[in-house]
This record gives structure tokens, sequence and C-alpha cells, in this order.
């Protein structure tokens, strides 16, 4: 199996500097390009069953018009990636999340209010701040200013 | 000048199991009401504050210590001319704290910070 998430789950400890991820939704379509490059009667349809999705569910997420959830990277990508990288692609995906809310004028440095707006758990948050910061993909420059990128 | 160390914080995949454990067995509470959600213990009677914050699933539990600096930029660029390495960049926290974790050269991560006045 091809490791989209490559071991950046240490940036907690450092054990290894973090690579690159890609998101979950990228990643389904690579696995689905690969497969179909394999087989080009491979079909959306047997796609979405190997993943246990309905092939509309799975289009609109692939077409970027459903949101990724942890519950349905969970669900799919048990099926497709080591536990390890399917934990990776949901801290990914909650990283984005939190990005896309930063950026909003009406955004509150608030893990609460985070955690309400994007409908992710606190602790998901908590783990996303703390690989954005790792990153240097979110700065927190006072009490009330969180800002996309490096301090 | 010593520097104290000021804080401890527990990574654990799994806080609420961490503090169920620690509560039972050192009647420790925490409180989460700040705007991280950071599982703060209060500092019991001799001893120091400390927290819990979870870490990924995947991840093994380990202890970190705080340690307090005048200025945190300053030790920051300090330790990395002594070999450690920044896992996360001096940030200030929603509460008024700054804080900075830092992975030694003998690759244990630690962090240094500034509290606000209480």
């Amino acid at each position: 199996m091809r490791h989209f998430f490559p071991g950046a789950l240490d940036f907690v400890t450092g054990e290894s500097q973090p690579l690159p991820t890609m998101d979950f939704r990228s990643a389904l379509q690579d696995e689905f390009q690969r497969r179909r490059r394999q087989n080009p009667r491979y079909s959306l349809r047997a796609f979405a069953h190997a993943l246990g999705t309905h092939h509309r569910t799975l289009s609109q997420i692939l077409r970027g018009r459903r949101r990724l959830t942890m519950r349905t990277i969970r669900r799919m990508g048990s099926r497709l990636l080591p536990p390890s990288q399917v934990a990776e692609a949901c801290i990914a995906e909650n990283c984005s999340a939190i990005l896309c809310l930063v950026r909003q004028h009406r955004f509150r440095p608030d893990a609460r209010w985070i955690a309400v707006m994007a409908g992710i758990p606190l602790n998901s948050v908590s783990i996303a701040l703390h690989r954005l910061l790792h990153e240097g993909r979110l700065s927190m420059r006072s009490t009330a200013s969180w800002v996309p990128g490096r301090p | 000048m010593s520097r104290p160390v000021v804080r401890w914080q527990i990574v654990s995949p799994d806080p609420n199991a961490t503090v169920r454990f620690y509560r039972r067995l050192f009647q420790w509470e925490t409180d989460r009401a700040n705007a991280l959600g950071y599982r703060e213990v209060p500092a019991a009677e001799g001893g120091m504050a400390g927290g819990v914050w979870p870490g990924p699933e995947q991840s093994q539990p380990f202890v970190q210590l705080f340690v307090s600096v005048p200025d945190l930029g300053q030790h920051v660029s300090r330790a990395t001319e002594l070999g450690a390495k920044v896992l996360v960049p001096p940030s200030v926290l929603p509460d008024g704290d700054t804080m900075a974790v830092l992975l030694d050269p003998l690759r244990m991560p630690f962090g240094i910070c500034t509290l606000r006045d209480r």
C-alpha cells in the first residue's frame, strides 16, 4: 500500500522531521487514478464500493462538493491506509479546516469556538493547532491574533 | 541566573484516560475553563501546576517540563545555538502566556515559557 501520509505523527516529540502531507481528497483521487491505470474499466462505483460508500457521495467528495469529516476519513481510510496514516489524514484535514476559519473575519482564537465551527472534537483541535504551529502554517502573535504562516 | 521549571505537561494520546487515572490516584482535578480547552492541573500545596495536552492517536505519552524565562525569543535563539531544534516557535497563547517547545540535542522535548502575571 502506498504511503499517503508519511510518518509525520512525530511532530509532538520531534522524532522525525515532518514531511509534507497530502490531503485525503487528493489521496483518494490519486488512488482512483492509479486503479484506473491498472484497469481502465475500473469505475467510480467500484471504487465507492471498495471504500464502503455510495458512488454519489464519493463523487461529491472527489469534486470538493462534500466536506470530509473525521468519521468519513476513518471509514474510507481504514480500507486504504494503515491506522497511523488514517490518523494523519484526520489531522491534515482538521488543520485545513482550522486554517479556513483563521482566514475568516469572524474568527475567534478559542479552541471551543473552533471545535464548534469546524465540527471537530476539542482534542482534535488541540492536536491540529500543535501541528500547525510546528509546521509554521499558523502563528499566534498575540492573545487575540492568530494568522496563517510563520511569525 | 538559574531558570526555574514552572510547569509540567503530560502529552497523552488519550487525555481523558490519563486524567481519569491520576484523578483516582492523586485526586488531581483539572480545569478546562480556558481558551485552548487545556486540561490544567492546579498546583497542589508544595507542588507546581501542570496540565494534560492531547497527542496524536499513535503517539506514546510523555512528560514535558516548562522552564520560565524572561525573554523567550532570546532563549530560543540560545537553545538553537546549543543544538536544540524548535518544535513549536514562540507563540502567544490566548490566555496571555507565551511559550515555545524545543527538542534538546539528546532529542528530548521541553518547553520554555513566559507566564503572564496572574
